[in-house]
């Protein structure tokens, strides 16, 4: 077991120098660089861009040297913890996205809460009742989730709090609590704004979770042992709870690997929609606007999460499921 | 809009020597009334009282209405950058233009001109900066000769709107609150770049920049910040401080009547009054009258919706003009009102066909003056006005608008009504022959099929693009529009790979004979309809090509004469005759003008005028019609306390 985790470190390293040259390569395939981007934008608005000052910060950044060495030098950095410098907010990347994590984790955790606390019963029920009406009932309820489009949502979502609930358009708290230090009047807030894009983000994720818990709960439903239990006179309750049910969570402890990045990037298009001060319309500005040390550091970042999620999902799954451990131990 | 004559400055100009003094009275001031925003910190002395803040002979504002100061005024804002707006809102600048478009004294007490040539700036006395240090020649001499001419700090040398044929001014300090910049030939952009939305700071809050100066600061300490605050060099530790216009940095004392109080980044800056601020009312009571402006971020998309709901006591940017109905919803319940202003650009929309494109066979057909007046009279825009703005706009071709001096009907009907037999005729004349589609035939056998470019910000394009299609089919003429990405988009044009884009018009629909004519000649890249000539005036013929065509190269010549001008008549007719070159030869074809901008104010703010023009230059969006002098009036009792943001005192 011990070789077996010293090995999955070690191929993480060279997995994570590909994803940075793949990450870079990538970012600078578009025509142009930040500030050919900036200068657009500005021209297109009307204003005029100061040029003195764009040449100024180009030779400073090295956006004359080679490619490769600009690569080098962004990697270098990230190896001392330096994520390199955000053009567009004119500060260090770390100080740019500190603030938002915070944020991005109280959306997230919350997210999942909802999403598991809503999905886990029904999932057991619907498939303990098979074609009950109630099922029915549960599953087109399951399938509405799936398919409404998150951003519609939000919006109607949004239109109806602020109208009937007098709560803010878009953000996570009211306006008069931003770069306030916390208090119960805050958090209070936080919560309030916080209701809508939970459910909108966890809407569509509920519903495929109750999906997949009912498919893989009823496949093991059918199974002998199941019937044998049973026969055996074990309480119906003790009996789900301790066999099938085990076993159906497999495919979500597995999830945990792109869980972890998710948690970080937030829902992207629902928080743009909604303006929330996350780090998902952070990203796709950056990579819109080719903001690259904030685009790469980040991306580069939440490949790092991945991997780790990957890592830790497979160790789980190998304390939880002794097939996997006992496998695993063999092909060594 | 009306009273936009400009008589008062050409009677001034006729004169060799003209003096502009601000059309505010000056002189002595009456008894001053202390700010209550202030009041404790006076008592308390950390402050120094209002007689000692506001300057010896302040600016005194001619407003609508006498206001009381307090209140804080919300904004929305897409993104972090847009904290520069504050600075375009304020519209503190040397010399700034009046809301009838003349240029008057603001922060200088006056300016004496002499042929354009030669410029004397007069400070006001004991004009501080919002840090309470004074603001002197001292300020001027440290941008001139140790930011400007350093470098390390300006690597690319003078703006060049301070070089006259290439020449920079000679700078004198003649005392304490008088500076001179002398050129020996005329510089006609000078002043419209003082008074410009973003515009040139020729001065800096020297006190303050010196401890980042290589010349100035002790190399120890410096080398310590270069270190701490993780720069490469001096040079770039003072430009991250030094953001007069960026408006990013707490700490820069700074002239504007609020002056940000949020350290970035943050999704909610806070903008307070600025202690020091020159202008004061008649009744002796110091503006801005707003105590805090709260600038909250929110994604550009959002803010229609977040205004609607009334969390915007004045906005306009981010809103457009299909907004407009549902703002209207939303007046009532939220206390608010809903004003159009009209927006200057020459054009909403306008069609540049490319006279640089790649393909031969094309470039020759789009210089074909008759082939351009073809496809600009098969446009029928009464419809485009019609079927897209509710026939509010102005329709005719890309040029000044009404509101403009230099305006003339002709300039706008050029070439610019439905006429379809004509434009076949024409089409004829050039030798486009019908295929058996309808559709006619390039002399090489393809058939005439137009891709127009557009940079996919807005559906509005595609929109327009779908009715000028119909009428072009008429006169066979195949029309494909085909959106992009901004970049890519101006990337392609500059190289000659589109034949056609369709973009904003002219910027500056409101232009007067003293501001500058280069949007009408192949003076910039940026020209979608001459990518390449304006790049080769741009870099003086390193790169580009030569304009071949003569209409294009008087245009040029045109525009150089008006460089050299010092005459406004001079400058007049230079204008005239760009102008009517640039409405005969049809280089851009205009649809619709003057689309109105929605103005969402708060029903409590006052002094905010109920007709305007929403431009950036020149008007610097609310700039020109004077923020600081806006103030909430709370005496009435509100209508309706359903919204506790209404009120903005309740937030305090």
């Amino acid at each position: 077991m011990l070789s077996y985790i010293v090995h999955r470190i070690l191929i993480m390293i060279p997995t994570l120098l590909a994803i940075s040259i793949v990450i870079f390569t990538i970012i600078n395939l578009p025509p142009g660089d930040y500030f050919t981007t900036y200068i657009a934008e500005l021209q297109s608005s009307g204003e005029a861009a100061d040029l003195a000052k764009i040449n100024f910060l180009k030779m400073q950044y090295g956006f004359d040297k080679p490619i490769w060495q600009q690569y080098l030098f962004w990697a270098g950095g990230l190896l001392h913890g330096d994520m390199g410098y955000s053009f567009a907010y004119n500060l260090p990347v770390n100080q740019v996205v500190g603030d938002r994590l915070l944020m991005t984790f109280i959306v997230s955790f919350t997210t999942i809460l909802f999403t598991y606390i809503v999905a886990f019963p029904i999932g057991v029920y619907s498939a303990t009742h098979q074609y009950s009406w109630s099922d029915h009932a549960l599953t087109l309820l399951g399938f509405l989730g799936l398919a409404t489009p998150s951003f519609l949502l939000a919006l109607v979502l949004l239109y109806l709090a602020n109208v009937y609930l007098g709560i803010s358009i878009g953000g996570l708290m009211d306006p008069l609590y931003v770069n306030q230090p916390w208090s119960v009047a805050k958090a209070l807030s936080v919560a309030a704004h916080l209701c809508i894009p939970v459910v909108v983000i966890g809407t569509a994720g509920t519903a495929s979770m109750i999906r997949r818990l009912r498919a893989n709960l009823l496949d093991e439903l059918q199974k002998q042992y199941v019937v044998t239990a049973r026969a055996k006179g074990l309480p119906p309750m003790k009996l789900l709870f301790k066999y099938p049910l085990r076993m159906a969570l497999n495919p979500f402890i597995s999830d945990i690997g792109s869980l972890l990045p998710h948690v970080i990037s937030g829902a992207a298009i629902v928080s743009v929609v909604m303006s929330l001060p996350t780090t998902g319309p952070m990203l796709l500005e950056a990579l819109r606007s080719q903001d690259m040390y904030l685009a790469g550091s980040f991306l580069m970042f939440m490949a790092f999460l991945t991997v780790i999620g990957v890592f830790i999902s497979d160790l789980a799954l190998a304390v939880l499921d002794p097939r996997i451990r006992l496998q695993a131990g063999r092909s060594q | 809009m009306s009273g936009l004559s400009l008589s008062r400055r050409e009677a001034l100009q006729q004169s060799l020597a003209a003096v502009l003094t601000a059309a505010t009275s000056q002189g002595a001031r009456g008894e001053l009334r202390e700010t209550p925003f202030f009041r404790s910190e006076v008592t308390s002395g950390k402050l120094s009282k209002i007689e000692d803040r506001v300057p010896e002979e302040p600016a005194v504002a001619e407003l609508e209405t006498l206001g009381t100061p307090g209140g804080e005024l919300r904004i929305l804002m897409g993104g972090p950058k847009d904290t520069r707006m504050m600075v375009v809102y304020g519209y503190a600048r040397l010399v700034g233009f009046t809301p009838e478009l003349e240029f008057a004294p603001d922060i200088l007490k006056s300016i004496d001109i002499e042929e354009n040539r030669v410029f004397i700036l007069h400070l006001r006395k004991g004009h501080r900066w919002s840090d309470g240090k004074p603001f002197t020649s001292e300020d001027f001499r440290y941008w001139f000769e140790d930011v400007a001419q350093n470098t390390r700090l300006s690597p690319s040398g003078i703006p060049v709107t301070m070089l006259a044929q290439g020449e920079g001014p000679r700078f004198e300090v003649l005392d304490e609150t008088t500076v001179r910049y002398s050129w020996t030939h005329p510089n006609p952009l000078f002043l419209p770049d003082l008074a410009g939305p973003s515009p040139l700071y020729i001065y800096r809050p020297s006190q303050y920049l010196k401890q980042f100066h290589q010349k100035y600061a002790d190399k120890a300490a410096l080398d310590a910040l270069v270190k701490e605050t993780n720069q490469r060099n001096w040079a770039a530790l003072h430009n991250k401080f030094d953001t007069m216009y960026r408006n990013d940095n707490p700490d820069l004392p700074s002239l504007e009547p609020w002056i940000l109080k949020t350290r970035p980044p943050a999704d909610r800056f806070v903008f307070e009054r600025n202690p020091y601020y020159y202008r004061i009312d008649k009744a002796g009571t110091q503006l801005p009258y707003i105590d805090r402006v709260i600038m909250s971020i929110a994604d550009g998309k959002i803010i229609p919706a977040k205004t609607g709901a009334g969390e915007s006591d004045l906005q306009a940017r981010y809103l457009r003009f299909d907004n407009y109905t549902f703002l209207r919803a939303s007046e009532q319940r939220n206390d608010f009102k809903v004003r159009l202003w009209r927006t200057g650009p020459g054009s909403q929309l306008a069609l540049y066909p490319n006279l640089n494109v790649s393909d031969e066979i094309w470039r020759g057909l789009v210089r074909d003056v008759r082939f351009r007046r073809a496809l600009s009279l098969a446009i029928d825009r009464h419809e485009i006005n019609q079927v897209i703005f509710f026939g509010l706009a102005i329709e005719g071709q890309n040029t000044l608008l009404p509101q403009s001096p230099l305006y003339e009907p002709r300039y706008r009907s050029a070439w610019g009504r439905f006429d379809l037999p004509e434009a076949n005729r024409l089409l004829d004349l050039v030798g486009l022959k019908r295929g058996g589609d309808g559709i006619r035939l390039l002399p090489d056998g393809r058939s005439a099929e137009i891709i127009v470019e557009n940079s996919g910000e807005s559906t509005e394009q595609s929109d327009v693009l779908e009715l000028i299609r119909d009428s072009w089919r008429r006169i066979g003429i195949k029309l494909f529009a085909k959106p992009s990405q901004l970049t890519l988009f101006r990337r392609r044009v500059f190289s000659g790979e589109t034949l056609m884009s369709i973009d904003k018009g002219v910027e500056n629909g409101l232009a007067t004979a003293v501001m500058s004519p280069w949007e009408f000649a192949p003076t910039s890249q940026q020209q979608l309809e001459w990518p390449k000539w304006g790049q080769y005036y741009e870099t003086k013929g390193t790169a580009g090509e030569p304009p071949d065509l003569p209409s294009a190269i008087r245009l040029k010549e045109l525009y150089e004469e008006w460089l050299a001008a010092s005459s406004h008549e001079e400058h007049a007719r230079i204008w005239h005759d760009m102008l009517r070159i640039w409405a005969d030869e049809v280089f851009s074809i205009g649809t619709v003008a003057g689309v109105l901008q929605p103005i969402v104010v708060n029903a409590k703010l006052r002094n905010v005028p109920e007709q305007g023009i929403y431009n950036w230059d020149p008007g610097a969006y609310f700039g020109i019609y004077k923020p600081d002098g806006f103030w909430f009036d709370l005496s009435e009792t509100p209508a309706k306390s359903a919204s506790i943001d209404a009120s903005p005192a309740a937030q305090r």
